[in-house]
């Protein structure tokens, strides 16, 4: 009883509040739509947390490649779930930019339309989920197929910062390993993979030198994106929250999968398969499993060779994962990954025109 | 930060955009708020890091909001270069191998910045950030970016520089490599 009188106190004193009806969730949520927004200062974070993103981020660009420790903030949602991008976009946003946030090749995702509502609600930023109109993309394990221009910026959330981890848990030793460019310990896991499986068996995360000097997480995006970084033309930072570190690909830098001369660095293969929307065969395909005729975009069932049927009826099949250029693909199915481009056949890593050797394993 | 004229959150925004794309594109040059030098020290500077100034105005409108926290050009965070000559960028901190981050950002204040060849002393860069090579002029003697070419020398420690001019920007991080021609 008398917790409960204290209680009721606190509700009275808290100074600057509204009273919000409880009589149901969805008078609350009407409630405080118009309010919540006062007393935040301009996209979200305070300006004393922007300096200190934005000092990272320099120093980042600067140094491309290392790993630049900042102090992380909470955020609204819990780490892991791309509190450094957010952090790192918001530092970077204004009025008069467009923002595209991307979850695993999708814009719809709960997480990606939340972190874009917090941009536009916070940053008065617009948004887009057309590639070719977003000056920042902010994105979760993909890079887009359609070409990054150099008036664009890419933040990629970063779960795990350093490649070396995989191969010595030590954060101490691999941070000594860096400073002295002593990647030979990764060098042999690399061998042992070809001891193993005959290939390099690394299927996202793939450990990636930059400008010549250090070793990097591209963070988990597949193999397939990774020439994508090599001499773009877009700045990429990445950025993780809860390792608080932040580290860039500056434009024009060479970025170098590790590989050996007769094992070649290879992306993903998709052997006769194209996206059964869309019908592309150079993008980024991803298995999909799904009750025949439910579909989005109404491809139907029909006309799908290679799909497995299970016993509960559901149906295996590929799709383009980047779900944005898929929908512009569905209605000309012969577009071009740089159709927005004045120059065409630009290298954007496979099944590109002038992606060298990286295609497939032809090398 | 008002003390400056210079609006505290978009007008940083800015520089820090402009900053941001000199930083990584090195050779171009970038508009921000004037006086850049301000603008620049406005956007990243308070009590996390030290600044090495002899800007009075300045040192005065960051101590004012209790973000100054001095220290010698030899050990400090940031250092504000408005006269090239009383100041050694040789001497300033380089970050270690293990940290390189912790390495100054000289910001010098020039009369004159343009990209190509022009006023002042005209460097090529090459390296990450530029597509084959860019050249710079700033307007600052071949000795003093000799001297900043020499801090820059040994990768990954070493110096990033940022050349302030009026209303633009224009950077040579510590990546690129500098020929003082």
């Amino acid at each position: 009883m008398t917790e409960h009188t204290t209680t009721e106190s606190r509700d009275e004193s808290t100074g600057g509040g509204t009273a919000v009806p409880t009589d149901s969730v969805d008078a609350a949520l009407s409630a405080v739509e118009t309010e919540g927004l006062s007393g935040y200062n301009y996209a979200y974070l305070d300006e004393h947390t922007k300096r200190e993103v934005r000092r990272s981020m320099l120093k980042a660009v600067a140094i491309p490649g290392h790993q630049v420790p900042y102090a992380s903030r909470p955020m609204p949602l819990a780490r892991g779930w791309g509190t450094g991008g957010i952090q790192a976009s918001l530092s970077l946003l204004g009025p008069e930019d467009t923002l595209k946030v991307i979850d695993q090749g999708a814009d719809e995702s709960v997480n990606a339309a939340n972190i874009r509502r917090l941009a536009a609600n916070t940053a008065e930023v617009s948004t887009t989920a057309d590639t070719t109109e977003a000056d920042l993309i902010q994105s979760r394990h993909r890079i887009p197929e359609e070409v990054l221009t150099d008036d664009q910026r890419l933040v990629l959330q970063v779960p795990i910062t350093d490649a070396l981890r995989k191969v010595d848990p030590s954060d101490a030793a691999n941070r000594r390993r860096h400073a002295h460019e002593n990647y030979g310990k990764m060098w042999v896991h690399l061998y042992e993979n070809v001891v193993e499986y005959g290939e390099i068996n690394i299927a996202s995360r793939y450990p990636t030198m930059v400008a010549g000097r250090y070793l990097m997480d591209p963070s988990p995006i597949p193999r397939w994106d990774v020439p994508k970084l090599d001499d773009a033309d877009h700045l990429t930072i990445l950025a993780a929250g809860r390792e608080a570190r932040i580290y860039a690909v500056p434009p024009h830098t060479a970025v170098e999968p590790l590989a050996f001369e007769d094992r070649a660095f290879t992306v993903e293969r998709f052997a006769e398969q194209e996206c059964h929307a869309c019908g592309s065969t150079d993008t980024y395909l991803v298995e999909v499993s799904e009750e025949p005729g439910s579909a989005a975009g109404g491809a139907g069932g029909e006309g799908n060779g290679g799909a497995d049927d299970d016993a509960d009826g559901f149906e295996t099949r590929y799709a383009c994962n980047d779900s944005s250029f898929c929908a512009k693909r569905r209605g000309d199915p012969d577009l071009l990954k740089d159709h927005h481009l004045d120059r065409s056949g630009v290298d954007w890593g496979p099944a590109t025109p002038d992606a060298d050797g990286n295609g497939g394993g032809e090398a | 930060m008002r003390a400056l004229g210079i609006d505290p959150v978009h007008e940083t925004r800015r520089t820090f955009d402009g900053l941001l794309s000199a930083m990584s594109r090195p050779g171009t040059v970038q508009a921000v708020p004037a006086p850049a030098d301000h603008a620049v020290v406005a956007t990243f500077v308070d009590h996390e890091v030290t600044i090495a100034t002899d800007d009075d105005s300045l040192r005065d409108a960051l101590s004012g909001q209790g973000r100054l926290e001095a220290a010698a050009a030899e050990n400090a965070d940031i250092v504000h270069v408005r006269d090239h000559s009383r100041v050694d960028v040789r001497a300033c901190k380089r970050g270690s191998l293990v940290e390189p981050s912790e390495g100054a950002t000289v910001v010098y204040r020039v009369a004159s910045v343009a990209a190509g060849s022009g006023e002042g002393t005209t460097v090529t860069l090459s390296g990450p950030g530029v597509d084959g090579t860019a050249t710079l002029s700033v307007s600052l003697p071949e000795s003093a970016l000799a001297a900043l070419a020499q801090a820059q020398s040994d990768y990954p420690r070493g110096v990033d520089a940022i050349f302030a001019a009026e209303n633009r920007v224009a950077a040579v991080p510590r990546s690129v490599t500098m020929e003082v021609a």
